[in-house]
């Protein structure tokens, strides 16, 4: 019986948010069948299965709405903004009920009666939302608003639904656009766990393949193994994501009773609702969202009558996009109101004393507009009970701090504010760093890492001021902690001779914390980094606060997820004001003592441990692998719009979908180096022995006991480097003719040149400045040209002229259409800017 | 009642846990520390994919561990979701409980009484039924190791 409750409950649940949106759609349109349809056969499901049960006062809500719906579809009744509410206030107690009875509680008494009351044809509307409307209207001495007013700018105008997409497309397709089961959350965390045991297990059978040499008969089904089990884990992951629309579908409704209380009107504007997101994630920004969401409405919208003074449209537009780029998802919440206002926040500010009047003089406006994500900063002067109630904006960025997300927001006066939220796409898995002190690995959540610097490096100058540690990253002096303290780990007491190492020999984690600020950890190894599956942590160790969960290493070795935000609390390190105590020192200090030759050190597809002396390296970069063109000769790669030689790719299948590139750079000319892996930037101080062998081989050398091939840079150029091809090319006008289009055209664009769009019209193909096209040159046959000079027109491009016939005729300047290399060569000669002008 | 229960030796004394609360008997591979954590936990450690804590039992009850021997292998509960790896000085056996669990008069002692759920006679004589939760709570902050 239980169970039958649980599955009553759930699918009540389930219809509600699959109607919420056609509820809004049917009151925009009330005359609407399908809608009407739709919400009929929910009334309808809802009363069947009270049947079921003892629910009597369910089914004679159900029971009236149903009778109302039928007659509407029926004909015998027209349905009326007055109708709608009675509906809707309906569904919403249905949904109350089915909460309580899932929660076993007494639904409170009464209120039914006044419910169904309203239902009756020409009953009082009910005391719902749309009345508010109607009155603030009247309140506001503008037109009254007809009552679904806000609910049909939800979804534009019903005719030309074109620019909200998103929502109203989800509407039309329905609710049956993606089939879905149940199943219940632990059993997927027991196949994901199942997935990962299997994947320890592939590691553990590697290695014993590795020491038992290679077997190619083992290996071939061994590395499809490997990419069968990368697949399948690839798939439980996407099991617990969850599209972001299910968080958006219930904004429209909250929306439009927020708007409909405040007597404003507000158009929801929704995007992405296909991006993906954990679970778990989703249920954390649901509160963030709502919150700036009610911000938004309250604060930042005028009313109706104030934005058509100030020459707005009357309907705000509120927008929410989510996107994803990588590992992070951004929601950007952004409205057309009135925007943030400079001078008062920074008044509060100084009056509650989170800033000095000095201060505030030297902040930009964008960081005092930060400011509102203070504790205990509100600027609403009368608190209103929409924004009033629930949380402060502090509480939101701390609920997204910890889960290792952001916000920001940015506002123009008078034209809207915007807030960016940016979220870890899951929290189960991140990608981390594992470091090591005292022997005992940790991991850290990588989107902390700022920078990982050696700490022998002579640009960290590490200094003590009392009991605190100092380092210099970018000529800042950070605060630096020693893991070691942090974690009172205990010396190393295995054998005496292992002296605990000194600050100075560690590696430091730069890292930030999404408040901006910087802090060092030192720690004594760096060990890898990769993706790790985070746990939880029994909550006797959560109270110590320095872990946020545990992870398994390949080994399957557990280590702790150090909790960075917390630690860099404990030590005081988060206060947006600190950072300013700190100046940057003198650079120059710095420069003079860098005589060390600094490299990347990187490993290449061959495994080899390579470095290339870090003047050459222009930039990182990653590059999806549909960047990569393997159809010429020699490979190459579109960065940044540009065409680049691409060297050092694995033989074979690329290993992933995505490339790590260095783009190396001699000044004038660029190349793309594609590596494994990228370790550190190092000082090279070790001997250079020159490597005969290797013509790509500078020398050899040591860094951390570990031979390293400096690559030859010279070689590399004077071997693969050309000038980056830039796809923005001249552009070329070529005549108005098939010959020119098909057999010109080819020739001209392998010269190095785009082919102008012209206007079809032959009128203006004759008036290359009327045309308004700007080639970098132009092609023209003879006798068009002819034609051109004779009307006197004026060419601001060189020109190359084109005759028919291969023998000069009259001596002008012209070349014979055939004769390619002439062709050519004058391309290429107009190219270098030499361009011949007739 | 007729319940199955684990049988463990803590502390040089006889203990029982619920069999059902037991899900499994593993042998302790290496355990990761977790500094800063109360020194009952004895660490991390992994069975298949999961992620235990173990709890050093004679510590959170308010013993010396060094005291007894230590089994190699450890006790795996559920607790709230969370699954621990109990440390005990001997796993013995698994019997069947006679009667419910009891009070004796005058309690305990301390130490036991905090975590004691009650004395149950069982096949093997009388033991001291430990309540999980207690016991993975740990001491109170001021109770030093004895």
């Amino acid at each position: 019986m239980d169970d039958l409750l649980a599955d009553f409950v759930a699918e009540t649940r389930e219809m509600l948010e699959a109607s919420e949106g056609e509820i809004i759609a049917w009151e925009a349109d009330p005359s609407d069948r399908a809608r009407i349809d739709t919400i009929f056969r929910f009334v309808h499901t809802v009363k069947g299965n009270c049947g079921f049960f003892d629910f009597p006062r369910l089914a004679a809500l159900s029971h009236v709405a149903e009778d109302a719906l039928a007659d509407c579809r029926s004909g015998r009744r027209e349905a009326d903004s007055a109708m709608v509410s009675a509906v809707l206030a309906i569904i919403d107690r249905i949904a109350q009920m089915a909460d309580a009875i899932e929660a076993g509680e007494e639904f409170p008494e009464g209120g039914d009666d006044a419910l169904i009351a309203a239902l009756e044809p020409g009953a009082e509307p009910v005391e719902t939302a749309p009345d508010a409307v109607l009155e603030a209207a009247a309140a506001n001495g503008s037109e009254p608003i007809p009552a679904h007013e806000p609910a049909s700018a939800l979804l534009s105008d019903s005719d030309g639904a074109s620019d909200t997409a998103p929502a109203v497309k989800k509407l039309e397709n329905g609710p049956a656009a993606q089939r879905s089961i149940r199943l219940p959350v632990d059993l997927l965390d027991r196949v994901m766990s199942g997935v990962s045991d299997m994947v320890l297990a592939r590691n553990d059978l590697a290695h014993r393949l590795r020491q038992a040499g290679t077997q190619p008969t083992i290996d071939g089904p061994f590395e499809r193994l490997t990419t069968i089990l990368a697949d399948v884990r690839d798939a439980i992951t996407r099991m617990r994501m969850q599209r972001i629309e299910t968080l958006f579908s219930a904004l429209p409704r909250l929306v439009r009773d927020l708007s409909a209380d405040l007597g404003k009107q507000v158009m929801v504007d929704l995007e992405g609702g296909d991006v993906e997101l954990d679970r778990e994630m989703i249920e954390t920004i649901r509160d963030p969202i709502t919150h700036i969401i009610r911000n938004a409405v309250d604060h930042g919208m005028e009313a109706p009558t104030e934005r058509r003074a100030a020459g707005k449209r009357e309907i705000a537009l509120l927008s929410i996009s989510a996107r994803q780029s990588g590992n992070t998802i951004s929601i950007v919440l952004s409205d057309d109101g009135s925007g943030l206002d400079e001078e008062r926040i920074a008044e509060k500010a100084v009056a509650t004393g989170l800033i000095t009047d000095a201060q505030r003089a030297s902040m930009s406006r964008e960081k005092i507009l930060q400011l509102i994500f203070e504790p205990g900063f509100s600027t609403a002067e009368a608190v209103s009970n929409i924004s009033g109630r629930g949380v402060g904006l502090d509480v939101v960025r701390e609920n997204l701090e910890k889960v290792g997300g952001s916000i920001k927001v940015t506002s123009t006066p008078g034209v809207g504010t915007l807030f960016t939220m940016q979220i870890p796409l899951t929290l189960s898995i991140i990608a981390g760093l594992t470091v090591e002190s005292r022997g005992q690995r940790f991991a850290i959540p990588q989107s902390y890492v700022e920078e990982i610097i050696h700490s022998s490096s002579k640009a960290l100058d590490f200094t003590r001021v009392g009991e605190t540690a100092l380092v210099t990253f970018r000529g800042n002096r950070v605060p630096c902690l020693m893991l070691t303290d942090v974690l009172e780990l205990p010396n190393a007491v295995s054998d005496g001779a292992d002296a605990p190492m000194p600050a100075s020999q560690s590696t430091m984690v730069i890292l930030r914390l999404a408040s901006g600020d910087l802090f060092a950890l030192a720690v004594d190894n760096i060990h890898s980094h990769g993706d790790v599956v985070v746990k939880p942590l029994a909550p006797a160790i959560m109270k110590s606060g320095f872990y946020a969960g545990s992870t398994l290493l390949d080994d399957g070795q557990p280590v702790l997820l150090l909790d960075v935000t917390n630690v860099a609390a404990a030590y005081g390190l988060v206060s947006d004001a600190r950072g300013r105590v700190f100046k940057s020192t003198d650079d120059d200090k710095e420069a003079a003592d860098q005589t060390a030759c600094r490299a990347m050190l990187f490993t290449d597809f061959a495994g080899r441990r390579c470095a290339v002396r870090l003047e050459l390296v222009q930039r990182i970069e990653t590059a999806p692998i549909s960047a990569i063109d393997l159809s010429a000769g020699s490979p190459r790669a579109v960065i940044d719009g540009v065409i680049l030689p691409l060297i050092g790719l694995p033989d074979g299948p690329l290993p992933s979908d995505k490339l790590r590139l260095l783009r190396l750079t001699d000044g004038s000319c660029e190349l793309l180096h594609a590596v494994r892996e990228i370790d550190d930037a190092a000082e090279l101080t070790g001997a250079l022995k020159p490597a005969n062998d290797d013509p790509m081989i500078e020398a050899l050398t040591l860094v951390d006991g570990k031979t390293v091939a400096l690559i030859d840079g010279h070689q590399f150029f004077a071997r693969y480097g050309e000038a980056p091809e830039v796809v923005s090319k001249p552009v070329c006008r070529l005549p108005e003719t098939d010959w020119a289009k098909t057999i010109l055209g080819p020739l001209v664009k392998s010269a190095g040149y785009a082919i102008a769009q012209e206007p079809s019209n032959s009128a203006d193909a004759t008036k290359p400045d009327a045309s308004g096209t700007s080639a970098d040159i132009a092609i023209w046959f003879d006798d068009e040209y002819e034609a051109a000079i004779a009307l006197d027109m004026d060419f601001n491009t060189p020109v190359i002229r084109l005759r028919d016939v291969p023998d000069s005729s009259g001596g002008a300047e012209s070349i014979y259409r055939y004769d390619r290399e002439a062709l050519v060569f004058a391309l290429q000669q107009a190219r270098s800017g030499g361009g011949r002008r007739s | 009642m007729n319940d199955l229960l684990v049988m463990a030796q803590i502390a040089g004394r006889r203990c029982a846990f619920h069999a059902h609360d037991v899900s499994s008997v593993i042998e302790v591979g290496a355990i990761t520390p977790v500094p800063r954590a109360p020194d009952f936990i004895a660490g991390i450690t992994a069975m298949r994919s999961q992620a235990l804590t173990v709890i050093e039992c004679r510590r959170a009850i308010g013993f010396d561990p060094g005291r007894w021997a230590l089994d190699h292998r450890a006790v795996v509960v559920t607790v709230a979701d969370y699954s621990y790896a109990l440390r005990v000085d001997a796993i013995e056996d698994i019997t069947s409980a006679i009667g419910e669990p009891g009070h004796v008069p005058g309690g305990f002692g301390p130490e036991w009484s905090r975590v004691a759920a009650g004395m149950i006679e069982t096949q093997a004589g009388p033991a001291l039924l430990i309540d999980l939760p207690t016991l993975i709570a740990g001491r109170e902050p001021f109770g030093a190791a004895a």
